[in-house]
């Protein structure tokens, strides 16, 4: 391709050094100054006129949580644009190239940055920090169960960190893909030049930065007791750590929400010419599918955590029975959102797993259509299915039966996704890349997950393995061993083009082994603490779960280390690793067909497709996705300007 | 770029494939894989909850018993036959040498789908949800049934304990949960604060106590034992403390049981009467 011939990249252009305006002069360190001097003055205020009421320190804390998010969305520049437009001024297109980092080199990783690229490793980034910290916080937890009556962090330390470990991984598992790479990948994938919306997009993932202070602020307002599930009336009572954590996760719906539209327009109305939605890659199709799953499932986390604070801080009694309301109430909205949400972690990742399979196996992915028709049976079932949750609650007696049918019917397209992967995998020539070693892995757990799930589905099972430790088990197989390790998988193989470098594959297989065994040896013992009757979230147990115990936790540290390893890897490979060339995989699909690192806005010439991206072992003119022929034309150039300003 | 994407395509195997004895063919291996791997998964199935489960001491407990290791049995030979094409695939399609090379394998066989393939996966897995959700039912039904002459208790949650009363038997109020053997028990479970889970382990059933409602569970005594209440709904602070202890003894045991600890408040009939199984 073009790599080296291309003469005028955006990157070289010189912009006046009036353009950007204020934006400018902002970025992160303006924002935390926003962020922290709004929170302070919504603390004063809140203090001097709110805090003698009954509900004082939830509407001080309430507030200055809220004034902490909307300080740094305002300092770093997220609403410069849009208060202009009110004004009447509009950006030029020199700003919108300074927005979109041009000519700041690593500095624009660190702002407000519309390049679909940069958020894409802003959100890498993230997710690699919020999985540091929940994991972190479940050392301390297994640390804690190593002994029956262990006195390392004590019963309010350990719930409290019970709370976040949860709400920390969710929170990373939901963007773990969708983040990254429906960021970085999907536009290119699809043939786009960036997302539809960049400014929402950087919208998007300032608002997950901002989520996340909150979400540790509640170490220091007392913890939030009540699990990530914050079932009512003790979330309610719980301290003020709850306000904090109800702000985290209103911040970071309203991220889900509109990097999901983003993502569903980017590839509804972007695609390339010839892109049809036939030839859509699978990642695209889980993406958008995930997304859209989103879109239904966080609204309701946003009511119900609006009816919360509501609760708490100018009672409002939805959620306290003592005064009328229905704690059932809360478990409702809660799992009408949690049941689609464990879909919205799993789809895309499982959807680029498949990526990973057919290039690894040299081989078209199997039955594609159906499997795109498997994703979307299983988000709509998957509305269908939240009172299996509450199954032993005693909400509705007479609606086990049915919620155990859609629950166990949902089996059926999960089975499809199987049938894929094996279908790939037939006869195909394996390629044991490291990519690969995590797409099996991913098969080998996610069996385990779906077949103890369906213990958990059946009524009479699930009464006695609910709130025990099985279902921890059970769903760290499926969230860990099924969804992470396919995110993995999907990192591995992406990260030559977000990276431009080679990943150590030595060490990453060292990682692999760790993290393999690791995860088999902890889930197990769980299951085994599971089967005896060990009930969850518990600080202190009877030492006859003792050696279960024991063997989750060196399991989980083996775990831990492994992840460890995986960081140094990627660090040490990002740092020093050999430089990859464009398509190292030697795929198919568009994104490999652009240089490394990405140009802005992508494409030096517009592509044209003309098959899908898996014409592995088929005829030639089916196998080019992107049009060859035509005479590269430098993107900005003037034949082919940037386009309008967004 | 797209001229190093010219195919190549793998030699074709030696002996072609449908000519091959059974067994060595890639169907015929993998036969014999799945074979083995449903054999080891049956038998897991009936290992690990007979002997990873406490002793349950209910019908509902032994229904719980009953229903892992069917499930296990049906699940199985599908987990096996995933794991026999991936461990295939890895045995025998791996192409050696590639491991650590930057040039891909020659490309596999253009296979994008078998739509008869598609449809008989659809089927089994239809027919396996089928038998799960008729045997699911089955069970709920039954768990479900009313018995007459069933023991009334009623369970009270709070920060961190469990109180047990016997409504029949001038609510005595205890903090250890006695039962009669082979007598249907019926819960009515609430809270005096937050939502905690009544499970009594061995008796294979549970229902959260909520505050200002009270559910029902009930169970079916049909072995003596001890067993333990847990709380399995994170209730606070000493959620882990939660527990209560319980056993299931005799009918005359049970009475006598009654006499020591509500003498006072009781009569004759009394005792009689909610100590009876007949």
């Amino acid at each position: 391709m073009t790599t080296a011939a291309a003469p005028a990249l955006l990157e070289d252009t010189q912009l006046s050094s009036r353009a950007g305006g204020l934006y400018r002069h902002q970025n992160i360190v303006t924002g935390l100054i926003g962020g922290i001097g709004l929170g302070a003055i919504g603390w004063a205020l809140s203090h001097q006129f709110l805090q003698g009421s009954n509900w004082g320190t939830d509407m001080v804390v309430t507030v200055t949580m809220a004034g902490w998010v909307i300080g740094l969305l305002l300092g770093i520049g997220a609403f410069n644009a849009p208060v202009l437009w009110m004004l009447g001024h509009d950006q030029t297109h020199e700003d919108e190239l300074y927005l979109a980092g041009v000519g700041q080199g690593p500095r624009r990783y660190w702002k407000f940055c519309t390049d679909h690229k940069v958020v894409g490793v802003q959100y890498l980034i993230a997710v690699f920090t919020i999985f540091g910290v929940g994991g972190t916080l479940a050392m301390m937890i297994r640390t804690q169960l190593v002994s029956a009556h262990s006195s390392f962090l004590g019963a309010n330390a350990y719930n409290a960190i019970v709370s976040v470990h949860g709400m920390a991984m969710i929170v990373a598992t939901i963007i773990m893909v969708t983040g990254p790479f429906g960021n970085f990948i999907v536009p290119i994938m699809v043939g786009a030049k960036d997302m539809a919306f960049p400014r929402l997009n950087a919208l998007s993932f300032w608002l997950l930065f901002a989520a996340v202070p909150p979400l540790l602020a509640t170490f220091v307002l007392g913890g939030v007791d009540a699990g990530w599930t914050t079932y009512a009336p003790l979330s309610v009572q719980a301290p003020p750590a709850m306000d904090a954590f109800a702000i985290t996760i209103l911040t970071f719906a309203v991220s889900v929400t509109l990097s999901g539209i983003n993502i569903i327009v980017t590839v509804l109305t972007m695609r390339a010419e010839g892109m049809t939605l036939n030839r859509l890659p699978i990642f695209t199709w889980g993406a958008v599918i995930g997304s859209a799953l989103g879109l239904y499932a966080m609204p309701a986390f946003m009511v119900g955590m609006v009816m919360m604070i509501t609760d708490r801080v100018s009672g409002t009694s939805f959620f306290v029975a003592a005064v009328g309301g229905s704690g059932w109430l809360w478990e409702n909205i809660f799992w009408i959102m949690g049941h689609p949400e464990v879909y919205v972690i799993l789809i895309p990742p499982v959807a680029a797993m498949l990526e990973v399979v057919s290039t690894f196996a040299r081989k078209p992915i199997f039955a594609y259509k159906v499997t795109v028709g498997a994703f979307i049976a299983i988000i709509a079932l998957s509305i269908m299915v939240w009172a299996h949750h509450m199954f032993t609650t005693g909400w509705a007696p007479d609606l086990n039966g049915p919620f155990m049918l859609t629950t166990e019917l949902i089996s059926i397209p999960t089975g499809i996704i199987f049938l894929c992967v094996i279908g790939t995998l037939w006869r195909g020539s394996i390629w044991t890349r490291l990519p690969m070693y995590w797409a099996y892995l991913f098969l080998w757990n996610f069996i385990i997950g779906g077949v103890t799930g369906i213990y958990l589905s059946d009524v009479p099972a699930d009464n006695y393995f609910h709130g025990d430790m099985f279902v921890t088990a059970h769903f760290h197989y499926t969230l860990l061993g099924g969804a992470m390790i396919a995110a993995v998988a999907a990192f591995c193989y992406w990260f030559p083009k977000v990276s431009g470098r080679m990943l150590n594959e030595r060490i990453g297989k060292v990682a692999f082994w760790m993290v393999a065994i690791g995860i088999q040896i902890t889930y197990f013992g769980m299951f085994w603490e599971g089967f005896e009757g060990m009930p969850r979230r518990v600080a202190y147990y009877d030492p006859i779960f003792l050696h279960a115990n024991q063997m989750a936790t060196v399991g989980a540290y083996l775990l831990m280390a492994g992840f460890v390893v995986l960081l140094y890897a990627i660090i040490h490979s990002w740092v020093h690793g050999r430089p990859a060339p464009a398509n190292p995989w030697h795929a198919k699909s568009l994104e490999w067909m652009v240089p490394t690192p990405v140009p802005l806005e992508n494409f030096l010439v517009e592509p044209v497709v003309t098959a899908d991206p898996y014409g592995y072992g088929e005829p030639e003119p089916a196998a080019p996705a992107a049009e060859p022929e035509r005479e590269p034309v430098p993107v900005g150039s003037a034949e082919t300007t940037a386009g309008e300003p967004v | 770029m797209s001229s190093d994407l010219a195919v190549k395509t793998r030699e074709p195997d030696p002996l072609p494939p449908e000519k091959a004895p059974f067994f060595s063919r890639p169907s015929g291996k993998i036969f014999l894989i799945w074979l083995a791997m449903t054999v080891v998964g049956v038998l897991i199935g009936f290992y690990a909850p007979h002997h990873l489960l406490p002793t349950m001491l209910s019908v509902e407990g032994r229904a719980v018993w009953a229903t892992v290791v069917l499930l296990t049995v049906l699940a199985a030979p599908v987990a096996a036959f995933v794991y026999g094409v991936g461990f295939y695939s890895l045995v025998a399609w791996r192409q050696r040498g590639y491991g650590q090379s930057d040039e891909p394998p020659p490309d596999g066989p253009p296979l994008r789908g078998n739509s008869g393939l598609t449809i008989l996966w659809l089927v089994v897995s239809g027919v396996l949800v089928v038998v799960m959700l008729v045997w699911g039912l089955a069970e709920l039904a039954s768990e479900n049934a009313t018995h007459p002459n069933s023991l009334q208790v009623d369970v009270t949650g709070q920060q961190w304990l469990w109180t047990f009363s016997y409504p029949g038997a001038g609510n005595l109020e205890t903090r250890s949960l006695v039962l009669p053997d082979n007598r249907t028990i019926v819960f009515h479970v609430t809270s005096e604060d937050v939502t905690h889970g009544f499970w009594p382990v061995e008796l294979g059933v549970q229902v959260d106590a909520n505050p200002n409602v009270v559910t029902t569970i009930q169970a079916t005594t049909n072995k003596l034992g001890a067993f333990t209440v847990r709380c399995s709904q994170l209730c606070g602070l000493y959620h882990s403390f939660m527990y209560a202890s319980g056993a299931v003894v005799t009918p005359q045991a049970f009475a006598v049981w009654l006499h020591a600890h509500g003498a006072s408040a009781l009569t004759a009939s009394d005792v009689a009467r909610v100590s009876s199984s007949s």
